[in-house]
């Protein structure tokens, strides 16, 4: 997106070129997603209630888990559909380190590298695949990996686990909060050194088009592995957090460590919010999740309803995301250089957001 | 192998008759996703609207079964086009996710929708003839079975002979193999695309007309019946009817003999399908019997 922006601030038919400005965006993106965390890192242990607490921590996960899809989803562009399943690796690593008495850090530490191997040699045979069978390909994989686990019965019967509680009550809590925050605060700048690096700039060519990508000599294949395993890596962490915070899980269905709502949750929050950009994962993280936690404690009856609802019309109207609203409503992306007043200029990003929404179909 | 104690001949009639089911369950999808290019998602809900349907006319209207068949069929045509027509012919040439996305999100609307006006109760249809059945020696052919089976492998044969024999036929394949030179040709690609998606939606609707007789059915079981659909259809291949038919028969073996492997057992078959569909796409990617002859 920003890229886009870039190349139409830099052609100004009929007018003498300026010298090419360096656009700023992803520095505004970068403090604009550290605003926001330290908002809700101040602001949500400052309750001091459980309830909000936990609101929060989950909100701060999903956030995570959204910005470890946005690697494989929004750069590469590839319909990975079963990011739950390194969730799933990290959750259990934790479980089975904590029932057998090692200590927890090391759980975590196992599963971050157990999912990153497991990404590396997964994405060897399946990111050969694209389009509908890579996606299907990798739901299957998360599905199937969740029913292992129940068969096996590892870490109890049925897969179930159950873990004693770590004591300490409120603080205890507030440091996972603070923990799931950090790693929100890390994957965002990782995000934002991706977007500014050779990396990055080749998993966007092979999303806007891979044979072209090829052709320039990058290697898409080993370039598209780096990025599966980037994907998995905070995604890992998290299941491992989620698992001692939570105390309690199974394998599968909902609420399970390979839940496939949680995929999905993970991709619509990344497209609301914007795929491939630095804030959208994390706009479209609070969104959602907020309204998930909301409708499910005052009305759930229709709580599944609307939330299929929503996605509708997420795909519908938004399928750029937020961030592209934003990008169309502030001045400079389109780079005609005149002043205006601040009214003058909403209006003409008003106007802007209108046309762009009528675009797709309103 | 434990196969010498178990009664073969029951195992192989198993697999046949539930192999006919899924080809039902696949014919469907494999239409859509082959003309249209979009994986419905929402497949599972149509195919548990469809069980609703027919339940409702058993159970209420006090219908024959399979005459109730072609009923649904006709009600979820009409469900199928207006989905068609109204929301997804919006984003029928967008990004592969966007489709994803929005008939996922249909999914949950739909199976919600059925969940909350219908309740979560597990369900099935009790055909009068329920025990009317054939036993050639240790081995019983239940005559629902063989009937339900029958109609899934007419409709596969019926919908090969429509798309390949009649001018509307050819103008459905006509659009999958190049939507642009379709309409150059006075094809309304709009409406072909909703009578295509309407038919799968036709489909999905008498899969779950015989899911209704032949087994259980609850709303929750829509994602499984879509992620079967999807394998069905990727292992037997897109471009004809008949891979549908090839794919049912090799999911269906695949789960009958997994069942029988010793370490594996019923809990798992679900991830023996997956793994046989990985190594299918991994070294046949166009599926047992499939052409890739869309983009």
């Amino acid at each position: 997106m920003a890229s886009e922006a870039e190349v139409r601030g830099q052609v100004v038919v009929g007018a003498p070129v300026p010298a090419p400005r360096e656009s700023r965006g992803w520095l505004w993106s970068t403090l604009v997603g550290l605003g926001i965390l330290a908002l809700i890192g101040i602001l949500a242990p400052l309750a001091g209630d459980f309830g909000v607490l936990r609101m929060w921590t989950l909100i701060v996960m999903y956030i995570v888990l959204a910005q470890g899809w946005n690697f494989i989803g929004g750069f590469v562009g590839y319909a990975a559909f079963g990011n739950v399943v390194f969730f799933g690796i990290g959750a259990y690593s934790v479980g089975i380190f904590l029932l057998n008495g090692k200590p927890f850090l090391l759980g975590v530490a196992a599963g971050f590298v157990a999912a990153g191997l497991f990404a590396f040699l997964l994405g060897l045979p399946v990111l050969r695949l694209r389009g509908h069978y890579f996606a299907i390909a990798t739901l299957g994989i998360a599905e199937a990996l969740g029913e292992f686990i129940a068969a096996k019965d590892i870490g109890g019967p049925g897969g179930e686990v159950s873990l004693t509680p770590p004591g300490g009550g409120l603080g205890v809590f507030t440091l996972f909060f603070y923990a799931f925050l950090g790693l929100a605060v890390l994957t965002l700048l990782g995000t934002t050194l991706l977007t500014r690096s050779r990396f990055g700039y080749a998993l966007v060519a092979i999303r806007e088009n891979e044979e072209a990508a090829e052709s320039l000599g990058i290697a898409t294949y080993w370039y598209k592995v780096g990025a599966f395993v980037l994907s998995a890596l905070p995604t890992a962490i998290a299941g491992g957090l989620w698992a001692y915070w939570s105390l309690g899980f199974e394998p599968g269905g909902e609420g399970g460590a390979f839940d496939v709502n949680i995929s999905v949750a993970m991709v619509l929050m990344t497209f609301l919010g914007g795929a491939g950009t630095i804030v959208g994962p994390v706009l479209g993280a609070i969104i959602i999740e907020w309204l998930d936690l909301q409708t499910t404690l005052s009305a759930t009856q229709i709580h599944g309803p609307l939330l299929g609802l929503l996605i509708v019309l997420v795909t519908l109207f938004l399928p750029q995301g937020l961030i592209r609203l934003v990008q169309e409503l502030v001045p400079g992306a389109s780079g005609t250089g005149e002043r205006l007043s601040w009214s003058a200029q909403l209006r003409r990003g008003m106007r802007r957001v209108r046309r762009f929404i009528a675009a797709n179909g309103v | 192998m434990a196969l010498a104690s178990v009664a073969v001949g029951q195992i192989v009639v198993n697999f046949l008759l539930v192999g006919c089911f899924y080809a039902a369950l696949g014919v469907g999808f494999s239409l859509v996703w082959g003309i249209m290019n979009i994986v419905n998602l929402a497949h599972g809900a149509l195919l548990i609207v469809g069980a609703y349907v027919s339940y409702w006319l058993f159970t209420q209207v006090h219908i024959d079964p399979f005459v109730a068949i072609f009923l649904t069929m006709i009600v979820l045509f009409a469900v199928g086009w207006v989905i068609q027509y109204l929301i997804i012919n919006r984003v029928i040439r967008g990004p592969l996710l966007v489709t994803f996305m929005l008939t996922f999100g249909l999914d949950l609307l739909i199976t919600n929708l059925v969940q909350l006006f219908f309740t979560g109760n597990i369900r099935s249809i009790n055909v009068p003839y329920a025990n009317v059945a054939v036993t050639i020696g240790e081995t019983r052919i239940p005559f629902v079975n063989v009937a339900v089976a029958l109609v899934a492998v007419g409709l596969t044969v019926a919908l090969a002979q429509f798309l390949t024999r009649t001018r509307t036929g050819n103008a459905i394949l006509a659009t999958g193999m190049d939507s642009d030179a379709a309409r150059l040709m006075g094809i309304s690609v709009r409406r072909t695309y909703a009578l295509t998606f309407a038919l799968g939606a036709a489909l999905a609707g008498a899969a779950g007309a015989m899911l209704a007789m032949t087994l259980q059915f609850q709303p929750v079981d829509s994602g499984k019946y879509t992620l079967y659909a999807f394998v069905i259809v990727a292992l037997g291949g897109l471009g004809t009817p008949y891979g549908a038919l090839a794919g049912g028969f090799v999911f269906s073996l695949a789960e009958t003999v997994a069942a029988y492997i010793p370490g594996i057992g019923v809990s798992l078959e679900i991830a023996v399908a997956f793994a046989v569909l990985v190594l299918v796409l991994i070294l046949r990617p166009n599926g047992i019997l499939g052409k890739a002859y869309y983009s």
